[in-house]
């Protein structure tokens, strides 16, 4: 389990080399230049298509969206082949080349227990390409598949539990993290440093121009999202040992979170009202899960 | 044939822009097209947009090479001679900028008219996007179009309270454009443009992104470090002796994230004119 750390904790030294060129206020960009301060400099970076987020100061090897998990596994078994396991293989990618595009291959990678990290930048669409509706896109959500009319309400299907299903592969570590709470999302990249086998990290960052919110509210919206029972944080090992790691006493109205973003402007009170009793139910079973310290998958 | 050329970034509109014009031209009954040219299309890259209005049918498929009218919608890149690049002789070029047309330094031989669009967005939609605060100047100088056939095409694109605030952007500009007059500069040297501001990988300097800038009040400042964690662009630095912020202004894109998360109040984000 990750251990807490505090503001001062966190290291002063920068692995992204600025200015890139993410949209004004971008949380990916963000979710890259704290994943990385975590991870430190012995790392191979390796992407897959998506938006430019931050550009780090990491060798860094590409390939195709379903190439993503064989990529990362060929490094991991290279570097060690060469007696360099002190080297990280990580991915880091976006919900699309996560949840869907590249899923099978991360699939078989996490299922044979491979020596890689993944972390995805969630912002839940298709954004390089033009917000097209990803499987981490929510309920409701308007994207650019997803118009509002008489017959189309957004998003008809709930958001992927992408870490639960990575958790049913068994692996040593799943976590969520967000952008609005950095030593939280800090502490867990350091964690998984400190083990081998399959990690994944899914960071949940706000993407103003595809969520339609002013740039300045990023944080905001990622802590409103956490606040609010949406995107809780948490960590499971092995599938099994279950942490929640922020638990206020009492969550805030999903309504804080949904009303700065226009993709949800158009919801009624009843779509709310879904929203809202989904979020609580599983916070309540998260809770239990907590209380227990485990999971039963 | 009439045929417009838009130079702006993403965010701005000028892709809506184009389209508008070519539904207001289409409401009086006339023949458009409007062409986006795609690029990346993140927030702050310089991207541009054609439009055509005929008579006729317009049977023409290709991107516009020697238009008639240049239409600027950023106040920095209003700056570049590469607005007028292949502009027909004697043609119109419309920027946004704060200047009147008597002070813009691009040269040759056009027509110059100016309108504060930046100015104008800000005040009727209270966000920088300047595509409909340019639409009502461009009306004005051309009298290529009504400006109730541009009211009616806002509508179909902005319903609602949005297409009233965008027509009151659209009248604002009709009334404040200045000029034109012809160019002052008549041999203006012609430049490569390199604005760093577009494309993928680390750009150079993208302090022309920026609407406001941030400022940091070092008195106010409690040491909290949040505007230094959460800005996506590590343009905040961290003085560890002092224990306070300061700027890399080359990095910062005036996203507003850094005043947002300041529990004192100690960031202020100013407008500075470009
Ligand atoms: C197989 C395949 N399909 C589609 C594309 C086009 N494409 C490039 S980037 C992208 C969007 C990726 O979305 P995501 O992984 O969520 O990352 P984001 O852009 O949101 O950061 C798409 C669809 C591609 N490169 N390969
Ligand atoms: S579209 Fe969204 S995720 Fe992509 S660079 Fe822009 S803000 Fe970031
Ligand atoms: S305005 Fe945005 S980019 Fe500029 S310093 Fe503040 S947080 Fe960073
Ligand atoms: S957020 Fe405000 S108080 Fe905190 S370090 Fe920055 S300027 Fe100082
Ligand atoms: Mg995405």
């Amino acid at each position: 389990m990750s251990e807490r750390i505090t503001r001062a904790q966190i290291p002063i030294s920068e692995l992204t080399i600025t200015p890139g060129s993410a949209c004004q206020g971008c949380g990916a960009a963000l979710a890259a230049r704290l994943s990385f301060k975590a991870l430190g400099p012995n790392v191979i970076r390796h992407g897959i298509p998506c938006c430019p987020d931050s550009v780090t100061q990491t060798p860094r090897v590409g390939t195709v969206f379903e190439g993503g998990g064989a990529q990362l596994t060929g490094t991991a078994r290279a570097l060690k082949a060469i007696g360099r396991e002190d080297v990280l293989a990580v991915g880091f990618y976006g919900d699309g080349g996560t949840y869907d595009i590249g899923f099978q291959g991360l699939s078989a990678a996490a299922e044979r227990n491979e020596n890689i990290i993944v972390i995805t930048k969630d912002n839940e669409a298709y954004m390089n390409t033009g917000n097209q509706r990803s499987g981490a896109t929510p309920k409701y959500a308007r994207t650019s598949t997803n118009p509002i009319g008489p017959r189309s309400r957004g998003k008809p299907r709930p958001k992927k539990n992408i870490p639960f299903i990575f958790a049913a592969h068994y692996v040593p570590y799943v976590g969520t993290a967000s952008v609005g709470f950095p030593e939280d999302l800090i502490a867990k990249v350091t964690y998984m440093k400190t083990i081998k086998g399959f990690r994944m990290l899914i960071v949940q960052s706000p993407c103003p121009v595809g969520w339609r919110f002013d740039p300045a509210k990023t944080i905001e919206i990622a802590r409103s999202s956490v606040q609010s029972g949406i995107w809780p944080l948490y960590e499971i090992l092995d599938g099994k040992t279950f942490k929640l790691n922020y638990k206020p006493k009492e969550l805030k109205p999903v309504t804080e979170y949904l009303s700065p973003q226009a993709r949800f402007r158009h919801m009624t009170e009843d779509e709310i009202a879904d929203i809202q009793e989904t979020a609580t139910a599983n916070w309540e079973n998260l809770l239990k899960a907590d209380e227990m310290g485990r999971l039963t998958l | 044939m009439i045929e417009i050329r838009l130079h702006g970034r993403g965010g701005q509109g000028a892709v809506t822009a184009s389209r508008i014009i070519a539904t207001a031209a289409y409401e009086e009954g006339k023949y458009s097209q409007a062409i986006p040219m795609y690029g990346t299309e993140r927030r702050g890259a310089p991207l541009t947009a054609f439009v055509r209005i005929d008579d006729v049918r317009v049977r023409e498929r290709e991107l516009v090479h020697n238009p008639e009218i240049s239409i600027v919608l950023d106040p920095l890149i209003a700056k570049q001679q590469a607005v007028v690049d292949s502009l027909k002789p004697g043609g119109l070029v419309l920027l946004n900028t704060a200047y009147p047309p008597e002070e813009v330094k691009i040269g040759g031989d056009f027509k110059v008219a100016t309108v504060d669009a930046t100015t104008i967005a800000l005040e009727t939609l209270g966000r920088p996007i300047t595509n409909t605060a340019i639409l009502g100047a461009f009306a004005k100088i051309t009298g290529l179009l009504k400006v109730e056939s541009l009211e009616k095409a806002i509508k179909k694109f902005f319903p609602g309270r949005l297409g009233d605030m965008n027509i009151a952007a659209v009248k604002r500009s009709y009334d404040e454009v200045k000029g034109p007059i012809q160019a002052v500069v008549k041999d203006a040297p012609p430049e490569k443009v390199d604005i760093h501001v577009g494309g993928y990988g680390v750009l150079k300097d993208v302090s022309s992104w920026r609407v406001y800038t941030p400022e940091i009040d070092v008195e106010k400042c409690i040491g909290c470090k949040n505007c230094w964690i959460f800005c996506p662009e590590t343009a905040i630095q961290w003085d560890e002796e002092k224990n306070k912020p300061w700027i890399r202004y080359d990095a910062c894109k005036g996203c507003g994230v850094c005043a947002n998360e300041c529990p004192v109040n100690a960031i202020e984000m100013v407008r500075v004119e470009v």
